[in-house]
């Protein structure tokens, strides 16, 4: 063993080390500051996400390749999704400010916590290995297990924290079992090292690895919360204060399709012959009619909502789906896209509801928001040009997300059409979900008990943030769209390290 | 058959040791019954009646916090074992450093839970 051929460097994991680092600067701050000052912390965790993201855009100065031994990876997949978790932690640290203040609760953990999961993320985003993608889905789910149950006192967020915590731990079961056999199947964790395993048609038994796909693949549908696995997510997300519903909507769902990604794309998705091409036709076709089913539930369900966190959490269930479309094209950018677009757009709307909903969530029903659009326009004007981006309405970030990923499928796989004729048909569907709220908040009388929220600047920054994200994905796409296609990854190359 | 010689003398010196120690105590030491010490011991519990019985969430941290310093010495011990040979391939530093960080980083975690007030029994 050499350290030579281990190929460290510490530049290579240094976003997932700040972030880190700073949760750990939170810790201590809370532990030893008599009262936590919110301001303080959401400060530090500001600076430290900002260097994180600096520290990102600067990781694509490194050569692209395996480090530590091909544990981590650094290829335009990993630098595209760990920008787009980074920028959810920011909106969610702006956005935190007002929420902890609102409900009273203790700051010092909560940023913390948030900066645990969010370098749990990036580390997913990294992996490079079967050992790295649990490391960091555990990272993730632990921390925002917690998160969901951050408000204590309360039985939803209880009830919620509880179901997550189980049905995680119950998923992340199947995803390490699912590892186990890939891992007996060709002797190696590395993902680069699988696919070169079956490229060489070196398996020792071929439906070991199948199984061992298939349980990963059921692994990753429980986080990615797609169909047949979704069952946990309404509740979750309802029980759940809202910020933290935003949160882990979008940043630890972004991190698992990455890890996803790069699994099934970068692993298991070796055309060739024998087991390859078996495993190949096997997972392609599992994923299209889980992202077929998975939009239709998560659509159709949506109408019969009454509780808008609910219709958002089915509404991001049926977003998977059609993420997971992207996968049948072979490639990270348009589920990225998607992602980013998605993402932007569910956390700018998680906190406008928020506000709306009042401290302790009192307000989630659809029917209490009767009227306000014009008593409270600064908050309601987003929320109806969010719900519009939800819905793939021209000219807002969901349009072009769905259009590039909808265009991907359609040309890369001509035998997958029905996919992205599904697809479209399902987004004709979830116009109608999408714009009930908004007619019922600008069209219907005003409802009695109506309080005007305070917003707090942080908040508006936020939600300003994420309004600008949408229309400028929505309207001037092209500049993020090409750096995307520039880098093209032609294969995870984990075991050649990179020259420095 | 050889190799196995050692773990053998460990167990029967476990045992020695074992027993030797109670029948000691039992040999020496002055007796006191009372009818708490003539129950059979369970961990501080009562022994007779329901299984389902609450008890403080304090034994949960307890628990958890053995479990994380457990890990601690399991890393440890291993570590140390093979230093030798690490150092003869990679540097003597960068071994070091790198055992040294984990251990900062238990540290840490060990001063955070000071602080909280987790090792004040008696508090609420």
């Amino acid at each position: 063993m050499q350290l030579d051929t281990l190929n460290l460097n510490y530049w290579a994991i240094a976003p997932e080390l700040i972030v880190s680092l700073v949760a750990v600067v939170l810790m201590l701050m809370d532990a030893f500051s008599r009262k936590g000052g919110r301001q303080a912390n959401a400060f530090v965790a500001l600076i430290g996400l900002i260097a994180a993201f600096v520290a990102v855009v600067r990781l694509g100065g490194l050569a692209a390749g395996g480090y530590f031994g091909g544990m981590v990876v650094i290829d335009p997949t990993r630098l595209f999704f760990a920008a787009i978790i980074l920028i959810v932690a920011i909106l969610a640290v702006l956005l935190a400010g007002q929420f902890l203040g609102d409900e009273g609760l203790p700051p010092g953990e909560f940023f913390s916590l948030l900066l645990f999961a969010t370098s749990g993320m990036l580390l997913l985003t990294a992996a490079g290995d079967l050992v790295t993608v649990f490391l960091g889905l555990e990272i993730a789910s632990i921390t925002t297990y917690i998160l969901a149950g951050y408000r204590r006192y309360d039985v939803r967020a209880n009830e919620s924290s509880l179901k997550y915590f189980l049905l995680g731990s119950f998923s992340t079961a199947f995803m390490l079992y699912g590892m186990a056999l890939t891992y007996g199947a060709t002797g190696t964790t590395n993902i680069e090292g699988i696919r070169q395993a079956i490229a060489s048609e070196s398996i020792n038994f071929p439906a070991l690895l199948l199984l061992g796909a298939a349980m990963m693949l059921v692994g990753f549908g429980f986080k990615i919360a797609s169909a047949p696995f979704h069952l946990w997510t309404p509740d979750v997300y309802e029980g759940a204060p809202t910020l933290v519903t935003g949160f882990m909507g979008t940043g630890p769902k972004v991190a698992v399709f990455a890890a996803f990604i790069r699994v099934f794309i970068g692993g298991f998705d070796v055309p060739i012959a024998g087991v390859g091409l078996q495993l190949h036709n096997g997972w392609i076709h599992a994923v299209a009619v889980i992202s077929v089913i998975t939009m239709t539930v998560g659509n159709i369900v949506a109408i019969s909502q009454k509780n808008i966190k609910r219709l958002l959490a089915y509404s991001s269930i049926a977003h998977a789906g059609y993420a997971l479309v992207g996968f049948v094209t072979g490639d990270f950018a348009p589920v990225a896209f998607y992602l980013l677009a998605y993402s932007i757009v569910s956390v700018g709307a998680f906190g406008v509801i928020q506000l709306l909903a009042r401290a302790g969530d009192q307000k989630t029903m659809i029917d209490d928001y009767a009227g306000i659009g014009f008593e409270a326009p600064a908050l309601t004007f987003p929320l109806a040009i969010f719900l519009l981006s939800l819905a793939g309405i021209p000219s807002t970030a969901g349009f072009i997300g769905k259009f590039y990923v909808f265009k991907s499928a359609w040309v890369t796989t001509p035998s997958l059409r029905y996919l992205v004729v599904a697809a479209v048909i399902n987004s004709i569907i979830s116009i109608y979900y999408y714009l009930y709220p908004i007619v019922v908040i600008f069209f219907r009388p005003l409802a009695p008990g109506f309080v005007r929220p305070r917003m707090q600047k942080a908040t508006a920054l936020a939600i300003i943030l994420t309004i600008i994200g949408t229309f400028y994905l929505g309207l001037l796409p092209n500049r993020l769209l090409k750096s995307m296609e520039k880098g093209q990854p032609a294969r995870i190359t984990a075991n050649q390290p990179g020259t420095k | 058959m050889k190799d196995y010689l050692p773990i053998l003398i460990v167990f029967i010196f476990v045992l020695g040791f074992a027993v030797t120690n109670i029948v000691l105590s039992h040999v020496i030491g002055r007796r006191k019954d009372t009818r708490a010490k003539l129950m059979p011991y369970e961990c501080g519990m009562d022994p007779v009646g329901s299984a389902h019985q609450r008890f403080s969430v304090k034994f949960y941290l307890v628990a958890m916090l053995f479990i994380l310093f457990d890990i601690e010495a399991i890393f440890l011990l291993p570590w140390a074992v093979v230093f030798r040979s690490l150092i003869t391939t990679l540097s003597r530093s960068f071994v070091f450093i790198e055992m040294m960080a984990f251990i900062a980083v238990l540290f840490v975690g060990y001063v955070y839970v000071w602080k909280k007030g987790l090792f004040e029994w008696t508090r609420g």
